[in-house]
């Protein structure tokens, strides 16, 4: 496959949740190609979890189309917003629960676990309970989690909400790692100083609207003629003529 | 790997998950075991009396309004079969009542001789302690009717000459429900299984019965703590089908319900004769018991899942879960046998799923299990089962 075949592609995607008088997405596109990493910005509501989603195919665009390889061909995995994972079992014990859901061997399946500690620094805390562990832990276990399917595409819904410094710095450097490898990340958060380190591309949404998309470097020298934005928060700021904040609130 | 192996294997690992969950809540495990098993023992010498042909008379007192020699003889000769003291009037006699010294009392009303010379029963006031059970109670009026009825009769056969005098006065005096004296009652089941009901018998179905319904309580944990923390949605991601997540619970909760199972017999079979109960039989059709403990534990298991599927939280779950137990229980026949419902109350309690379960599983542990009555209710609660497992899949097929 091509470096620029789109691995994941949706066109002109909406939805409407049932019961709801407004669109939580209006012609959305998405393009997420070999190796690249796409950073999803948006305020609290604007549309991010619902997209991945609809991307993961967990949910069905009221319109437009998602076009999704072939599971057999590639991997698809979710890292969620919430700890996604079983509170009172250890984190050993979760990573073999997950790694018993997939299609492989047994022996494949002890092999990833063991990648997914190691990978995600879980040694130490492998038989403690999740729920026993700190929050960077559970981040790192819920990353670990996804990574079990070896994917070819990664959805991360803001991965790193929560936690210490350090772990942050760990879980970025993981994701940088797998774009590196030709893992192909969209990747959802609040964080701008995150997508930047991240991301090449970004996709920026309000009110299940894009606002902007495209090339990071390309879209901070402002394409519409003024001044370059002196970081993402202006670009931010000029699109959605608000600012986003970590606490999620959204101030006009 | 063969696509139904990996979709076994997913609901194997699933079930053994849910296993490992319970294991490590040891409080939803105390209700799930020791609630019925408790229930047993306490319903098990509670209803003891119930079932019982025998009723002891209560502790009698007595106050004469009327003090003519005919109902002082006839007190006499009463207190000499059952006992009994005599209180000079109604005030101390009710103090005796409330104090527990006596549990029934006796006002003979002035006149207690009607125009005729007839003593009469409505001259006759009982009073009951608020613990004397509704059985004694109609034996102690059974009995008092019986007895005046009988000096009516002496008092007719010394009108009617010396001879009909000497044939009354001749014949023994007896007890209308006496021991020795009571007409065999014998309930169809214990015609056809020659078995007598015994409160354990009625309460070890029963409870087990309500305590298999009540795997609601662990499943809406699991189940909601799933959807609110995102891990349906990553088990999703995962390729697991919302079929081998409701299957994986459905395997894990059935299997609870047969640790339930042999936890009750055993405590019917050998913790309630420990403790002066009569001990459960256990030499029942091995086959109907089976399938009608299969059948009754799939309806428990899915009625679970349904609940835990369509509400938000887990208090809303276990609040209505637990309320729903707790109706179904009484409207089948759990908490109060339904021999002791009135009419109108027994045709509403077969339609309830434990009512169908509590029919089965009676029939079977009073040994006359036959398709008649087993395949109807085995049907009806497996139809039930497939109902509720359907629509929790709807629910949660979006998830």
């Amino acid at each position: 496959m091509n470096e620029q075949t789109p691995v994941l592609l949706a066109e002109h995607v909406g939805f409407r949740y049932p019961g709801q008088s407004t669109d939580a997405l209006k012609e959305v596109d998405v393009t997420l190609v070999k190796g690249q990493a796409v950073g999803l910005l948006g305020p609290n509501g604007s549309g991010k979890s619902t997209l991945i989603d609809l991307l993961m195919g967990l949910k069905k665009p009221g319109s437009g189309r998602i076009v999704r390889p072939k599971l057999s061909q590639f991997s698809m995995a979710l890292v969620p917003q919430e700890y996604a994972f079983y509170p009172d079992l250890t984190c050993v014990e979760n990573l073999r629960f997950f790694a018993g859901m997939l299609d492989i061997s047994s022996d494949e399946s002890a092999r990833r676990v063991d990648a997914a500690i190691t990978n995600s620094m879980l040694e130490e805390f492998a038989e403690k309970r999740a729920n026993q562990c700190s929050g960077g832990v559970r981040r790192k276990l819920n990353l670990g989690i996804a990574l079990l399917q070896k994917p070819d595409i990664l959805l991360l819904d803001e991965p790193t909400v929560g936690i210490d410094p350090q772990s942050r710095a760990f879980i970025l450097e993981q994701v940088k790692t797998l774009v590196a490898s030709g893992c192909s990340v969209l990747y959802a958060t609040h964080y701008m100083e995150e997508v930047s380190a991240v991301c090449s591309n970004i996709l920026l949404l309000d009110h299940g609207t894009v606002l902007a998309s495209g090339n990071l470097a390309s879209l901070l020298l402002h394409p519409e003629g003024g001044m370059p934005f002196s970081n993402l928060e202006s670009l931010f700021m000029h699109y959605t003529k608000r600012s986003l904040r970590d606490s999620g609130h959204i101030h006009e | 790997m063969n696509n139904v192996k990996h979709r076994f294997n997913q609901i194997v690992r699933i079930a053994s998950k849910e296993w490992k969950l319970l294991l490590r809540n040891p409080h939803g495990l105390v209700v799930l075991f020791f609630m019925p098993a408790v229930f047993v023992l306490v319903m098990s010498f509670t209803l003891k009396n119930t079932l019982i042909a025998n009723i002891d008379m209560p502790t009698t007192g007595w106050v004469l309004e009327d003090e003519s020699p005919l109902v002082t003889h006839w007190m006499t000769e009463w207190q000499e079969r059952y006992g009994g003291r005599v209180f000079s009037a109604r005030e101390d006699l009710q103090l005796a009542l409330k104090d527990g010294r006596i549990n029934a009392g006796v006002i003979v009303l002035k006149p207690w001789l009607d125009n005729e010379g007839r003593p009469s029963s409505k001259q006759i006031e009982i009073w009951l302690g608020n613990r004397v059970q509704p059985a004694a109670a109609a034996r102690l009026r059974a009995e008092m009717v019986f007895s005046v009825l009988r000096v009516q009769m002496k008092s007719a056969a010394a009108q009617a000459g010396p001879f009909a005098s000497v044939l009354v006065n001749s014949s023994d005096w007896t007890e209308l429900l006496g021991e020795q004296n009571t007409p065999n009652i014998r309930y169809l089941y214990e015609i056809e299984s020659g078995r007598k009901m015994t409160a354990v018998q009625q309460s070890v179905p029963a409870w087990l019965i309500f305590g298999m319904f009540f795997v609601v309580i662990p499943i809406a944990g699991v189940l909601i703590q799933e959807r609110k923390d995102g891990t349906l949605t990553r088990l999703a991601s995962f390729g697991v089908p919302t079929v081998s997540i409701l299957g994986g619970k459905f395997v894990a909760f059935m299997i609870l319900n047969w640790i339930q199972l042999g936890f009750m017999l055993l405590v019917g079979r050998w913790i309630v004769p420990l403790l002066g109960g009569d001990a459960l039989y256990l030499d029942f059709s091995i086959s109907w018991f089976l399938l009608i403990v299969a059948a009754t534990s799939a309806a428990a298991v899915s009625l679970a899942l349904l609940i835990a599927a369509f509400t938000r939280s887990f208090d809303h779950a276990a609040a209505l879960g637990s309320g729903l137990n707790v109706l179904l229980g009484a409207i089948a026949g759990v908490m109060v046998p339904r021999m002791l419902m009135p009419t109108g109350m027994q045709l509403v309690s077969e339609w309830s799923p434990m009512g169908w379960a509590l029919d089965g599983m009676q029939a079977v542990f009073l040994g006359h299990p036959d398709a008649k009555i087993m395949i109807p209710r085995i049907t009806l609660l497996v139809l039930f089962a497939a109902l509720c497992c359907l629509a929790s899949w709807w629910r949660l097929r979006k998830i």
